[in-house]
């Protein structure tokens, strides 16, 4: 356990995203190297599709070597900006464009990822960690709708169709279960 | 500094919604001024990030494809002057990957158009309508079939119809919404449904709320449509059916090809 988070934190991220905002492509290669697989397997959650995941992995790198130097270390950690970047291109890429993109191709069978349930993403989670055993502590459709959104970009009617459940009511069963979450977390 | 008096749980839940990617539309863009405007809003996004990062390292790992870094290298080569115009006036004020939304997308990263929102693109995806026009009249002469076809021939009367069209712009159903709030679907002609699929039918009754399922079926044949979590049908409205694993789509919204759609119409 050690050495694993011993090697999560020999990658310095902050120092690549200092690199990338002095223009050394050095550092956007190490960042590609070092993170670019997890961020296709993130934005295929979302996306789902190969071909948009990579297209979201593309976009987040163009952007994060230009928005580089409006990265501040001060404010927050280099791998969670990083993600943050890729997940908010996925989700405009899911919301604007995916939808359109189906319809346009009748793509046949096969192509999408094959669909993960939103506790799979919880199970990998570190057994110690405490955000499995918060998430463990939620009574079990609450914990779906959270991880469907985070995991697999559901918004709040989407989770309401989901969950059978009218628009409101899911709104507010979001935030009870954020407000144990925090609790929780704390 | 925001002068508007939050209670701070209501600012928190909001960046946690926020972070969970939840808000849409207006309330994301509001949000994403609040971050770059609000330090301590800004506090609580990143706190929230940071809950949520374990979630996203859970993501299979494996080697970045080489292909994918030279396409990335090579837009950045594409753009080197612009590259530096964009250095000049980024400065250090904003603390999120939000900013990205205020700048132009990556000039290499856009085969497909984009527009403003999905129901509008929909509606632009002319690809899928191109062969229709020919069908309108065959359509028309269906959508009275359809409404014939209720097994208790005279009443109830349908107050809304929707001819869905397949990819060829044949029709391959009628969907009738009646006045009492229920709606049923009626295929056209038979759908092969491939083993371990069914057929789920969506209507899309607010495009930010996204599509909803309102049913499913193991073959094409007369199904009742389950509107009861959904505000009264109206006219224009989206119906569509995409073919999904057993049991329907296991995120609650399309992930297979879309067989047929089509919107309501008002029966006269």
């Amino acid at each position: 356990m050690s050495a694993m988070s011993g090697m999560d934190h020999a990658f310095d991220f902050d120092a690549a995203l200092v690199a990338c905002a002095r223009g050394e492509r050095s550092g956007l290669q190490a960042l590609y190297a070092r993170e670019a697989g997890r961020m296709l397997g993130v934005a295929r959650r979302i996306v789902r599709r190969q071909a948009l995941a990579e297209e979201a992995v593309h976009d987040s790198f163009v952007l994060i070597w230009r928005q580089a130097a409006s990265f501040d270390p001060g404010r927050g950690s280099g791998r969670t900006w990083i993600y943050a970047v890729l997940r908010h291109r996925a989700l405009n890429i899911l919301r604007g464009e995916t939808r359109t993109d189906l319809t346009d191709d009748f793509e046949p069978l096969g192509l999408e990822a094959p669909e993960e349930s939103p506790e799979a993403a919880m199970l990998r989670l570190s057994e110690s960690g405490r955000l499995r055993a918060c998430l463990e502590g939620l009574e079990a459709s609450r914990r779906a709708a959270i991880l469907l959104a985070y995991v697999n970009g559901l918004t709040h009617g989407e989770l309401a169709g989901r969950f059978g459940v009218p628009l409101g009511t899911m709104k507010s069963w979001i935030r009870r279960t954020l407000l144990s979450l925090r609790e929780c977390l704390a | 500094m925001s002068d508007r008096p939050h209670m701070p749980d209501e600012m928190d839940l909001r960046a946690a919604e926020y972070v969970l990617g939840l808000l849409d539309g207006p309330d994301e863009a509001q949000a994403t001024e609040q971050l770059r405007t609000d330090a301590t809003f800004a506090k609580a996004v990143e706190h929230w990030r940071q809950r949520f990062s374990e979630l996203d390292f859970t993501a299979a790992e494996g080697a970045g494809d080489p292909a994918l870094l030279a396409r990335i290298l090579a837009t950045l080569d594409g753009e080197a002057p612009e590259t530096q115009a964009a250095g000049a006036q980024t400065t250090r004020l904003h603390v999120g990957p939000d900013t990205l939304k205020s700048s132009a997308p990556p000039p290499r990263a856009a085969p497909r158009a984009r527009a403003e929102s999905p129901i509008s693109r929909l509606w632009q995806s002319l690809g899928f309508w191109r062969s229709t026009g020919f069908a309108g009249a065959a359509a028309t002469l269906l959508l009275a079939l359809g409404i014939a076809f209720g097994p208790f021939a005279a009443p109830p009367q349908p107050k809304l119809v929707a001819v869905l069209m397949g990819p060829q712009g044949e029709p391959a159903a009628v969907v009738n919404a009646y006045g009492d709030g229920t709606a049923d679907l009626i295929p056209l002609r038979p759908i092969s449904v491939p083993d371990g699929r069914v057929l789920e039918v969506w209507t899309l009754w607010d495009p930010a709320r996204g599509p909803v399922s309102i049913g499913l079926a193991g073959e094409a044949r007369r199904i009742k449509l389950d509107l009861k979590n959904l505000p009264r049908t109206g006219p224009d409205q989206l119906f569509e059916i995409t073919l999904e694993p057993k049991g329907g789509s296991p995120i609650g919204r399309p992930t297979g090809p879309i067989l047929m759609k089509g919107t309501t119409s008002v029966a006269l």
